[in-house]
């Protein structure tokens, strides 16, 4: 979505969302989406902000100097120094839903570190949620260490899983064990195709426990990197036995939409900006 | 200490608490020169009345938020055990802190098998001299209360023999006297501190909380009394404008003196703790009537408390902590609860789902942390904590929501 051409006027403001992995940055002008950014997350968490929300602004044909508020959410939000405000990923993701899908009630983040389970109501505002613990099972980090074991892009990890003919149960999500479980598999010659299926279903199986405290109820909506697996789409909707809704944005940016979307509100509210 | 709750009127008798603690281990030192006997005790039944009645200077053990004293500990007692219980192990092994080298004996209660088993592992590596009190499992049943009855007889005997006197019932009168009075003024401050404009937090009165479990307790009752008094006298605190932080009540697994991680996390991001049930909070304090000056009375009235959460109780229906809990949610105006539990304390863990569910029920939001002592999960819990914030502030419009 390059806006070059198109011209913006109006009052603008930005979300941007430092994760462990990788920032995110949305802008919105009168309510809309008109630009994002997508890069990797460096080691200063301040520079990288800075950074993504350039892009972003650079995608909308935006200066920054237009910008009425800006949010900032993810890890990186302790150290954002160029936002008004920040907010947590839990409520950002809420809200970036709920601006997508208003029909959305529940939403399953995986980002490179943290899993999440996030209850909304309709005006997007978090009614309840679970986390996953400190490591690293089951989450977007330990999918880039399987891809690296099986040789296949991350993006065609998920491809890879979705063309097994049979599911090989694992044992653990735990990323060291998976890791030789693995290739002492591959060793007694199971399919990398159908060991991919099992460790999808695995990361599934763990998501399914964040889900017993908090509870399901439809739509439900897949947000984070993880969410552009296609394997992982259709391993949690046959474990959970829910559809998902299909994303018509990258679901990745689901969180800076929401602290865009926050931002909005603010600025409103404030009156830095007129209500759309 | 970093906190965000503060009061702007100073508070002379709270300074005169923390003095007198400062004092304290001298003071016990030279009764311990005359003579007089230290009984450090552990857990939720052993009462203080029989202790003072002896004479003896009781000393609430436990200290927590010090992961080098688990790492000790877990040397001694299984890595499983909970953290507090590895600590306290650690504490008493290591004996650096300022009251347990004073210890003359160990009094713990089995409420907690994991306390028991503390006790067991302390008197055999580092050879304390110990006296347990047992609990019964079916603690509402006549032959659980004749049990405990018994349990606290024996105590009481074993009590006699190493203190060399016996239990005077006029001693015991003032014993159960002195400690009510506390009980009632301590139950006064919380329900003070909950109020707007209060010129105390609830934090200070859990640090007040905590200087009862070392200081003389008479002394305490003055110190206590002196504050109330004080406390009517001055100004209402103008700076603490109601409405604008979240009011949160914290339930779970103690937090013993020391151990502020998810305190500071909580006040740091802009949460008021409003009140708690916490055994190392309010909860000991709670609902105690001794109606008689006989071992046999005090021992019903230790059992008929709010039971300890170790205690199984099946039905949550009717389990009288979950009431005691939703009459204290009203009480101290909460608008939503933080369930602590320390790693590995099942008793705490065992029932916060059903709770999460009843109390979500009637309205309260409910967030669960689960966590140690060591700091490695402080970044995680306070994304927890920020977001469960966000959403109180959010669903009771706390000065405007995120
Ligand atoms: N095209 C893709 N196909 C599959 N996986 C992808 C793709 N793009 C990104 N990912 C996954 O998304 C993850 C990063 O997602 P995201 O940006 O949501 O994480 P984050 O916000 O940095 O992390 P966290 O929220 O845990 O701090 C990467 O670990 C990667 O596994
Ligand atoms: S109740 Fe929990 S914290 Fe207390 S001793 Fe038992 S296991 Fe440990
Ligand atoms: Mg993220």
């Amino acid at each position: 979505m390059t806006n070059t051409e198109k011209k913006i006027s109006g009052d603008v403001v930005a979300g941007v969302d430092v994760g462990s992995l990788a920032a995110k940055s949305v802008i919105i002008a009168d309510g809309e989406i008109v630009g994002h950014g997508l890069i990797p997350s460096g080691f200063n968490s301040e520079e990288t902000g800075k950074s993504v929300l350039q892009h972003a602004l650079n995608s909308a044909g935006v200066p920054r100097a237009a910008l009425k508020y800006i949010v900032a959410t993810g890890y990186g939000r302790i150290s954002a120094d160029y936002a008004n405000k920040t907010v947590t990923e839990i409520s950002c993701h809420a809200r970036g839903a709920n601006f997508l899908y208003p029909s959305v009630r529940t939403i399953i983040d995986i980002g490179g570190q943290d899993c999440k389970a996030i209850r909304l109501d309709s005006s997007g505002n978090v009614v309840d949620f679970a986390m996953n613990d400190k490591c690293a099972a089951g989450t977007g980090r330990f999918l880039e260490v399987m891809s690296n074991v099986f040789k296949v892009k991350l993006e065609d990890l998920g491809d890879l899983a979705l063309s097994a003919d049979s599911i090989v149960p694992m044992s653990s999500t735990c990323t060291v064990f998976v890791e030789s479980e693995t290739i002492s598999l591959i060793a007694r010659g199971e399919k990398p195709a159908n060991i991919q299926a099992g460790i999808h279903h695995a990361i599934a199986n763990r998501i399914s426990g964040l889900f017993s405290r908090v509870g399901i109820e439809s739509d439900v909506f897949f947000s984070g990197g993880v969410a552009k697996n296609k394997g992982m789409r259709k391993a949690i909707t046959e474990v959970l036995k829910v559809n998902i809704v299909e994303p018509t944005f990258d679901p990745q940016l689901t969180g800076a939409l929401g602290a865009a979307a926050i931002a909005w509100k603010n600025a409103v509210r404030e009156g830095l900006c007129q209500a759309a | 200490m970093s906190s965000s709750v503060t009061t702007a009127v100073k508070v002379n008798t709270l300074e005169k608490i923390r003095q007198a603690l400062k004092e304290r281990p001298a003071q016990i030192a030279a009764a311990k020169q005359k003579g007089q006997k230290v009984i450090g005790w552990l857990n939720y039944f052993v009462p203080e009345e029989i202790l003072l009645a002896l004479d003896t200077i009781p000393v609430r053990i436990g200290t927590g938020g010090d992961e080098q004293l688990v790492d000790f500990g877990g040397r001694y007692i299984s890595t499983k055990n909970c953290v507090f219980v590895r600590s306290v192990v650690g504490l008493l092994g290591e004996k650096k802190d300022a009251y347990t080298p004073l210890l003359d004996l160990l009094a713990a209660d089995a409420s907690c098998l994991q306390i028991f088993r503390l006790a067991e592992v302390v008197k055999y590596y580092f050879k304390y001299e110990t006296a347990i009190l047992g609990v019964p499992r079916s603690f509402t049943a006549p032959e659980g209360r004749a049990y405990f009855r018994q349990e606290l007889r024996s105590f009481v005997e074993q009590l006699e023999k190493f203190t060399g006197r016996k239990l005077a019932e006029d001693k015991l009168n003032s014993a159960i006297e002195l400690l009510a009075k506390i009980r009632v003024t301590l139950r006064y401050l919380y329900e003070y501190q909950a109020q707007d404009y209060a010129n105390l937090t609830w934090r200070e009165v859990f640090e007040i909380v905590h200087a009862g479990f070392y200081l003389d307790r008479a002394e305490y009752l003055k110190l206590l009394q002196e504050l109330v008094v004080e406390l009517e006298t001055l100004p209402v605190d103008k700076n603490r404008i109601p409405g604008l932080q979240p009011r949160i009540f914290l339930t779970g697994s103690q937090l013993s003196p020391g151990d502020v991680k998810l305190i500071n996390i909580i006040e740091d991001l802009g949460g008021q703790i409003v009140g708690d049930d916490l055994w190392t909070g309010l909860s000991s304090y709670l609902d105690i009537q001794i109606t008689a000056p006989t071992v046999d009375a005090v021992a019903d009235g230790y059992l008929a408390r709010v039971p300890h959460a170790a205690l199984p109780y099946l039905d949550i229906g009717t389990d009288s902590r979950i009431k005691k809990l939703k009459e204290l949610l009203q009480k101290f105006r909460a608008q939503a609860v933080i369930d602590h539990t320390l790693r590995y304390c099942d008793p705490y863990t065992f029932k916060a789902g059903e709770t999460k569910d009843i109390l979500n029920n009637e309205g309260y939001p409910f967030l669960e942390i689960h966590t140690e002592y060591a700091s490695s999960d402080v970044e995680a819990i306070r994304t927890r904590v920020e977001a469960f914030l966000e959403l109180v502030r959010t669903r009771n419009d706390v000065a405007g929501g995120i």
